[in-house]
């Protein structure tokens, strides 16, 4: 008799078990609030030039420029995701010239939208000059990065102290670029 | 975006473990049992399963995060959830689906003298099965981006997806050679509705300090995406009718095609004490119509561009040297479209139990244990193992079996394995006039909360059940 009692207090038990199922409180809709924000860094421009690369014939050459033609900016998920970017720029002088870098930004019809422009001071002695230029892209700027599809380098080798074939000394530019990104359901 | 974010989700939640019918297999009261180990005991003398109702599985596993931890209604950041969850897994945690239905099965005795047997079962089912694992380093590039990762290697083989939907057709074999020894061997005809599979990604994306500029950034890849029965599918879009024709078609043994084996072996060391084994799913599918292959193949270090004085030792101008670059990203990124014939293999199951008989029923007449019933009870450890894309994965398994009534079976199973302690499972088998219903579910401690279960898996079924001797 005791068994069948046993029998029956097993069956209960499981029916009880399966009773038991169930689920706590959860909201799917909260993916809605989905939201990265990844920091994406990428390398830019960079050169590396002695002196001699600045003279021709005993004076110094006009400014050099170059333009690249750049569809990144205006990718749509750039467009729609981008909040925020920094170009940093470093240059190394130890040419006792100073340099000027000119960055223009050109969109599809040709119109300058942004520009900006950093100077590398010269070196008195043949020690290399460090100097820094952040150029941060927020609001109308980022509007106008977004808006790029070119972008024009010029490198300028300003007045000063007196310039021969054989002066020593480099420069070096490298930069970067901070894409501050925001991923998510309401942009 | 909502799609992207949820596609976020499912991949965070990698999933892992499923397959594992640690409540039916030795579950002899049940034909279906016959399915998990062909070399099993054979209890009816003949059986046919009720169409498309005589074997119901599912089981979805889970390991790392949980969609509770992530779904759950309290008042925490979805985002912070989300982010946690990221953290907290790894590599190796997965997501992972198995469902089966038979469409059809049935089984009968050939020969059936004083301790031999020899018995045939045969069907036809179809098998879905899906398994992800957490693309970690690729959900790490996502949410943080490079920036606070300079030198980490995002690594492309990360990225593990297979999914399969096929129809198996099977005839068994089932010998008790005598009391001690019963073999099986099952051959199987796979049909391949649906298979996607993307395992063998490598290479990798590194951003390092630079010589000439700030950083390098290295990429190389090599990424591959497989898939066979898709394409028609795709074309097929504007007409649904054909699409459920096309996979009628190919569950009914119209797709590709594949052949494996199962074998098992069952062997009584004395009347109470038992040793069983099997290895299911040995062989492959040979993929050939219908393919369509993704790859990206490429290596490129990129240090940003030299605009004013363009690496021109090769006479190039500086437009050559930026289409150059763009050239470069541009064969980095391509995504090559192959049909080139594939061959999948099949994940090989392992099971393996020792079993112990005990307690033989107690005549309430007479107050002894009569002879010839068998024994009431019986427990064991269980084994299982399957083959997956990263590593096996392993399941231990202590059960014990009891035969409350006649017609009623019941089983309870406590598992291990490397994602939950306290798995417990229920199965009961009830025999009425001949109908045989089965239902076994486990993580029933889990069941409290689905959303927060680990691994849910669940099987039902329903047969007719004839055996001469009996009633």
């Amino acid at each position: 008799m005791l068994k069948e009692l046993n029998k029956y207090l097993f069956l209960a038990i499981i029916i009880y078990l399966s009773l038991f199922s169930c689920v706590k409180e959860v909201d799917f809709d909260q993916a809605d609030d989905f939201e990265i924000s990844p920091v994406i860094e990428s390398s830019l421009i960079f050169l590396d030039e002695p002196a001699d690369s600045f003279i021709v014939n005993g004076v110094a050459t006009p400014p050099i420029s170059d333009y690249v033609e750049i569809d990144i900016f205006n990718n749509e998920f750039v467009v729609d995701n981008l909040i925020k970017a920094d170009f940093v720029l470093e240059a190394t002088n130890s040419i006792n010239r100073g340099f000027e870098i000119q960055v223009d930004f050109i969109n599809d019809i040709d119109q300058l939208v942004h520009t900006f422009t950093f100077s590398a001071p010269p070196s008195t002695d043949g020690s290399d000059v460090l100097s820094n230029h952040t150029e941060v892209f927020e609001g109308e700027s980022l509007i106008a990065l977004k808006n790029t599809s070119k972008l024009v380098f010029t490198l300028s080798i300003l007045s000063g102290g007196a310039i021969d074939q054989s002066m020593p000394g480099r420069i070096a530019l490298r930069s970067k670029a901070i894409f501050y990104l925001n991923i998510g359901e309401e942009i | 975006m909502r799609y992207i974010a949820l596609l976020f989700i499912v991949a965070s939640c990698s999933f892992s473990f499923s397959q594992n019918k640690q409540l039916l297999y030795g579950f002899s009261d049940i034909p279906q049992s016959l399915m998990i180990n062909p070399g099993g005991e054979v209890k009816n003398d003949w059986y046919f399963g009720m169409p498309l109702l005589s074997h119901i599985h599912a089981n979805v596993g889970i390991t790392g995060s949980t969609v509770y931890d992530i779904f759950a209604n309290d008042g925490i950041d979805f985002n912070t959830k989300l982010q946690n969850a990221v953290y907290s897994m790894g590599s190796r945690d997965s997501f992972s689906v198995n469902q089966q239905l038979e469409i059809f099965s049935g089984g009968f005795s050939l020969k059936n003298t004083l301790g031999k047997k020899e018995y045939l079962s045969f069907g036809l089912y179809q098998e879905l099965d899906f398994i992800a694992y957490f693309p970690k380093d690729l959900a790490i590039l996502a949410l943080e981006g490079n920036q606070n990762n300079i030198g980490r290697s995002f690594r492309a083989n990360n990225v593990n997806v297979a999914a399969e939907a096929i129809s198996v057709l099977h005839v068994g074999y089932n010998k008790k050679v005598n009391d001690h020894f019963t073999f099986g061997v099952r051959g199987k005809i796979y049909s391949n509705i649906v298979n996607v599979n993307s395992t063998k990604n490598e290479g990798r994306f590194v951003t390092v300090r630079g010589q000439n500029n700030f950083y390098d950034h290295i990429f190389n890849l090599d990424l591959e995406a497989r898939t066979s029965g898709l394409a028609n599918l795709k074309d097929d879009d504007s007409d649904s009718n054909s699409v459920v024709k096309d996979l009628r078609k190919r569950a009914l043994l119209g797709g590709d095609l594949g052949l494996g084996f199962d074998i098992g072996l069952t062997h009584q060391l004395n009347k109470q004490w038992s040793l069983d084994a099997s290895l299911l799913d040995v062989g492959f599918i040979r993929h050939t119509k219908d393919i369509e292959n993704y790859k990206v193949e490429g290596d490129y270090v990129f240090e940003g561009i030299n605009p004013i004085f363009p690496d021109t030792g090769n006479g190039q101008t500086a437009e050559e040297y930026w289409s150059d670059i763009e050239t470069n990203f541009e064969d980095l990124f391509k995504l090559d479209t192959t049909a080139t014939k594939y061959t999948t293999w099949r994940p090989v199951k392992l099971n393996a139990s020792l079993n112990y008989a005990f307690g033989k029923k107690i005549d309430d007449i007479c107050n002894c244990e009569n002879e010839e019933d068998i024994y009431q009870n019986k427990t064991g450890l269980q084994l299982y193992a399957i083959s997956r894309p990263r590593q096996p994965q392993l399941a231990l398994t202590l059960y014990y079996y009891r035969r409350l009534f006649n017609g009623l079976q019941v089983k309870t199973t406590y598992t291990i394995d490397p994602y939950s302690m306290t798995n417990i499972g229920l199965g009961m088998s009830a025999n009425l006039k001949g109908v045989n219903f089965y239902v076994m579910a486990d993580n029933f401690l889990e069941l409290r909360n689905v959303y927060n279960a680990q691994s849910v898996s669940l099987q039902l079924g329903f047969n007719y059940i004839f055996n001469k001797n009996e009633d």
